[in-house]
């Protein structure tokens, strides 16, 4: 069957499975900034945005997805033009081997799209879904908090 | 991957379940599509997708509330009208269960739909007195206690119902995991109404057993006409233990789940001595 996403602003149509995950879909497709390891919907490594709310993309059928937005971490910033989450990651050393940020860095997006100034224990709950093996959440949880007191001094985006 | 052929959307309840009828057994039901996705079923062929039938709704029913069957967890956390509801108990676990990238996916028709032994949503409703709207060709509603035990194959879950006249009462869930990312060991749901110190209606629920959810009116009787005090809690927790079926798996011991039904009396006992003051 074919869909049709609008993936990181760009439309784009693709033959897929009716049974296939949209995680499968988009590292097919090459966006493999979407990370896939538990497949299971324990780890969070494959989160993206549909329509601006996270969804764990290993369990959410890409057939669920036609005619809706994704947006994966490429889509809120990349090298050349980081996000400011992006950067409070790098400088609060919330990144070490970095294979849960791009789930971790959508999850905070959706956070701070719906809310601007959350609490720790808000941002505990909303980063639930993403486990990190390294950093001991405390830096993520500072980069948020971080990224947060930016954006809502109108530093950048 | 199992053996799905196809994907079909549905435009209305009646094409969904015209499509359902006619294939049976190798057609299922999407919700938030996680269970099916985890959990493939070799039988299935096809999936017969809900979204696009207008069930994503909550509508404020004169006091009561119809909670459409694609709402998904978040939804029914933000809902204004839920928050009211009993206290809020219902928002506030659909805020907290899963995993927040979950909880934008599993939809209400979907966790009364697999409904696991362990599932936290179902056995809150069954506390709040919920009724399930069913569409089978015709619309019908029943209660969820009821629907869980004897469920309906073929039917659509259309929406759940939470009665009126829980305005002045209080929905409290507790639930045992060893991690705060796990499954319940054990799961207590009540409902308590109460007029002053008095209680006058109460639901009891127990879950992850590790059996499926159960009613325990005998345990409710010793609350109803008595006041809120330690020693009406004290004597509940001293029977429920004897009363409440639990057993052995891989989570816990019937011993130990023992242990776990005597103290979510207790926690119970907490939060309701503290709402009174
Ligand atoms: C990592 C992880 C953690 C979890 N943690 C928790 C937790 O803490 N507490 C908890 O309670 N649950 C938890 N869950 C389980 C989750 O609640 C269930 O998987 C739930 O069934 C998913 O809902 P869904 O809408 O995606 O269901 P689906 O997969 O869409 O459907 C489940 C079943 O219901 C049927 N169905 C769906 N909609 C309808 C309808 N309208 N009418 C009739 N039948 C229908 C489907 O055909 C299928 O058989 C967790 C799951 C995962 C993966
Ligand atoms: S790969 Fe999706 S949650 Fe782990
Ligand atoms: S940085 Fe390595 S898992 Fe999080």
């Amino acid at each position: 069957m074919t869909i049709s996403i609008m993936v990181n602003t760009v439309e784009r149509s693709f033959d897929v499975q009716p049974d296939e995950v949209l995680l499968d879909v988009l590292r097919r497709e090459g966006y493999l900034e979407v990370k896939g390891s538990c497949h299971s919907g324990d780890c969070g490594a494959c989160t993206v945005l549909l329509d601006g709310r996270p969804v764990a993309s290993c369990l959410i059928l890409s057939a669920k997805a036609d005619g809706h937005a994704v947006t994966t971490v490429r889509g809120i910033g990349d090298q050349a033009h980081p996000h400011i989450i992006q950067e409070s990651f790098v400088k609060n050393g919330a990144v070490q081997c970095g294979y849960c940020v791009p789930g971790a860095i959508t999850s905070a997006k959706a956070l701070l799209d719906e809310n601007p100034d959350p609490t720790e224990e808000e941002i505990r709950l909303a980063m639930d879904s993403n486990y990190c093996r390294c950093t001991g959440y405390e830096q993520q949880v500072e980069a948020v908090l971080d990224a947060a007191a930016q954006l809502r001094k109108g530093d950048k985006k | 991957m199992g053996r799905i052929t196809q994907y079909y959307h549905a435009t209305s309840l009646e094409d969904a379940f015209a499509k359902a009828k006619q294939l049976g057994s190798a057609a299922a039901y999407v919700g938030g599509g996680v269970e099916l996705v985890l959990r493939r079923n070799p039988e299935i062929t096809t999936l017969i997708d809900l979204s696009r039938c207008g069930l994503d709704y909550v509508t404020a029913v004169g006091e009561g509330i119809e909670i459409g069957s694609q709402t998904t967890l978040t939804t029914i956390n933000h809902s204004a009208d839920i928050r009211q509801y009993a206290g809020g108990s219902l928002a506030w676990w659909a805020g907290h269960i899963a995993h927040n990238n979950l909880r934008d996916m599993i939809t209400v028709g979907g966790v009364i739909g697999r409904n696991q032994p362990w599932n936290d949503v179902v056995p809150h409703l069954v506390a709040l007195g919920a009724q399930v709207r069913l569409f089978d060709g015709a619309e019908r509603i029943t209660p969820l206690s009821a629907y869980i035990e004897a469920k309906q194959p073929g039917a659509i879950i259309k929406g759940v119902l939470l009665p009126a006249g829980n305005a002045g009462s209080r929905g409290f869930l507790w639930r045992f995991t060893r991690t705060q990312q796990d499954i319940s060991t054990l799961h207590f749901s009540a409902l308590v109404s109460y007029d002053g110190k008095v209680m006058t209606a109460a639901n009891l629920v127990f879950a992850g057993r590790p059996g499926h959810a159960a009613l325990y009116p005998r345990l409710s009787e010793e609350l109803v006409g008595k006041s809120l005090s330690h020693e009406t809690f004290a004597r509940v927790a001293e029977m429920a233990p004897d009363l409440v079926e639990v057993g052995t798996d891989l989570r816990a011991t019937g011993e130990f789940r023992r242990e776990l039904v005597r103290a979510a009396i207790l926690n119970l006992e907490e939060h309701m001595t503290g709402v009174a003051q």
